[in-house]
């Protein structure tokens, strides 16, 4: 019998830096339905730089694991159709990335504007809202 | 035969005016000139909210009961939320956090509250929409993509239309200049008018703008050609009638530091006239700090004690989470959905009573849901737009539903 060795094998792991923003599209859908599966297709992704996917080995539409000391999330990736800065990640506001959101701050701001996490390839399915 | 409506549109802070519903026998059939969130405001939720106690279906008046039972017990209670009520809901939440001595906030305290405060306290010049649309030559989205969060700001008033003193319009009248981390959809649109700074550095391009004003050489520690700044500098002082149209992007970067955006604009209306307008999101949030600053003298993050009106970032939203509260109400939010994470356990813990027309992530946790009719449209009042101008809704739609306003003032009676 076949073993699959790359299960044993952790995926790389790559520090980078979200910044969320806000999608019309994304937004109307919630609006309407923010169960539905379209509202999770619009809102569990992470858009980078498509050189920098290439380099951690990650493939467009495939799923990432993102962890940061307050939370963790798998979603799935897209690549940017222009020129990004590096380590930097983008996602639209949502419970995915809401999930991931320091409240370790005395200025009432959470960090919802740059959030440091780990990426890595992942196998699991998109995290479902709860 | 259809009846045409004309309605004010309660999607965003633009609360478009000019919108028309086709109806027969009361059901939508046809919207005009509204956005995609428009119309999906106007089409309503899927999943809309039921009356219940712990996930038990009941009747509105005993879920107004508990509601009532649950914030008189509370020795710390906290009302959130307020951004998609009208102005007379909130003036009736300010009434209710008074009888209970609660905290009030809004989303406002992480959003643009601090860009508000500056206005109301008289320290950044604002304006209108109309004046920007008559008037203005200069357009400067800094951390801000109105395409994506208010869809038709730009066709509407900021960019595309021909305004009393700008008649040649876009192509020659004005110039739009986007400042943001990312090429958004309206960065796209300012083309090579886009200036791309790498994260948190708005303060540092904002003392290099300032220096490149005083005739001095900016400096700046990340890669953009010192000539663009120039440029922007040359073209700001040039202008007859500048607005910086401030979104979350920029207020995350300055936050406490403010004073340096009231200190470019200051010195933006020496050479020129300047107005700064916050890129509000919800369709009334500007009307909770309007409302609570004419009922306090504060804006948001406010305790009610027997000695007055209190304010501090220990009453935001976020802290009282993190410590004293001991029971929430919320309304028109879904604060499981928009707040980080980490305090949706705390949330779950504690008592959590929920007013809103939907079904929504916080519904799974509430102790109570009273549901409400939707504001703008199925109850009238009024509401801030985002550049403070107060604007009479126009609601269309007659339902047997309780407005939010009628629940608060409904569990005022119940605590008294």
């Amino acid at each position: 019998m076949a073993v699959d060795i790359g299960r044993f094998i952790k995926a790389p792991e790559y520090n980078i830096t979200i910044i969320t923003y806000r999608d019309v599209f994304q937004a109307a859908v919630c609006e309407e339905d923010r169960f539905g599966s379209e509202y999770q297709d619009l809102s569990a992704v992470i858009i980078l730089d498509a050189a920098q996917m290439k380099h951690m080995g990650i493939t467009e539409g495939s799923n990432v694991r993102l962890t940061s000391k307050h939370g963790s999330v798998v979603v799935k990736t897209r690549a940017s159709p222009q020129q990004e800065q590096k380590n930097i990640g983008f996602m639209v506001n949502s419970p995915w990335s809401n999930a991931l959101v320091s409240v370790d701050i005395s200025d009432g701001f959470p960090g919802y504007k740059h959030i440091e996490v780990t990426i890595a390839v992942s196998k699991e399915e998109i995290t479902s809202q709860r | 035969m259809s009846d045409i409506t004309t309605w004010i549109c309660t999607g965003c802070a633009l609360l478009c005016e000019d919108i028309q519903v086709y109806t027969t026998n009361g059901q939508i059939e046809k919207v005009e000139h509204a956005c995609i969130m428009g119309k999906s405001r106007l089409t309503g939720c899927k999943h809309t909210a039921k009356p219940m106690i712990d996930h038990n279906d009941v009747t509105v008046d005993k879920a107004i009961s508990q509601a009532a039972n649950i914030l008189k017990n509370a020795h710390n209670p906290v009302l959130y939320g307020w951004g998609n009520s009208t102005s007379q809901a909130q003036i009736a939440g300010i009434e209710l956090a008074r009888v209970l001595n609660a905290v009030i906030d809004s989303t406002s305290s992480f959003c643009q509250g601090i860009t508000i405060n500056e206005i109301l306290q008289g320290q950044i010049p604002s304006c209108t929409l109309e004046e920007v649309r008559e008037k203005a030559d200069v357009i400067l989205y800094w951390g801000a993509d109105p395409m994506s969060s208010h869809p038709r700001h730009l066709s509407r008033y900021s960019y595309f239309p021909r305004g009393d003193m700008r008649q040649h319009g876009y192509e020659e009248d004005r110039k739009a200049i986007a400042i943001d981390v990312r090429q958004s959809r309206t960065a796209k649109i300012c083309k090579d008018m886009f200036y791309r700074i790498p994260p948190g550095s708005d303060l540092e391009f904002m003392k290099a703008l300032s220096d490149a004003l005083d005739g001095k050489v900016p400096k700046l520690s990340f890669d953009m050609d010192i000539k663009r700044l120039l440029e922007l500098a040359t073209l700001l002082k040039k202008c007859e009638f500048g607005v910086i149209f401030a979104g979350l992007g920029l207020v995350y970067s300055i936050k406490e530091d403010i004073h340096i955006l009231s200190g470019l604009i200051s010195k933006l209306n020496e050479l020129s006239d300047f107005s700064l307008i916050p890129m509000v999101g919800h369709f009334n949030m500007r009307g909770f700090n309007h409302n609570l600053f004419n009922e306090t003298g504060y804006i948001h993050k406010v305790k009610f004690t027997d000695k007055g009106p209190v304010s501090g970032v220990e009453y935001s939203i976020i802290e009282q989470l993190k410590g004293n509260a001991d029971a929430i109400l919320v309304i028109g939010s879904d604060p499981l959905a928009s707040l980080p994470g980490a305090l949706s356990k705390r949330m779950e813990d504690i008592p959590l009573i929920l007013i809103d027309p939907c079904e929504n992530l916080t519904t799974r946790a509430a102790d109570v849901t009273i549901p409400c009719i939707a504001s703008g449209i199925e109850e009238g009042g009024t509401a801030y737009r985002m550049d403070g101008e107060i604007i009479e809704l126009s609601p269309f739609i007659q339902s047997k539903g309780m407005s939010d306003e009628m629940i608060i003032q409904r569990i005022i009676k119940e605590i008294n």
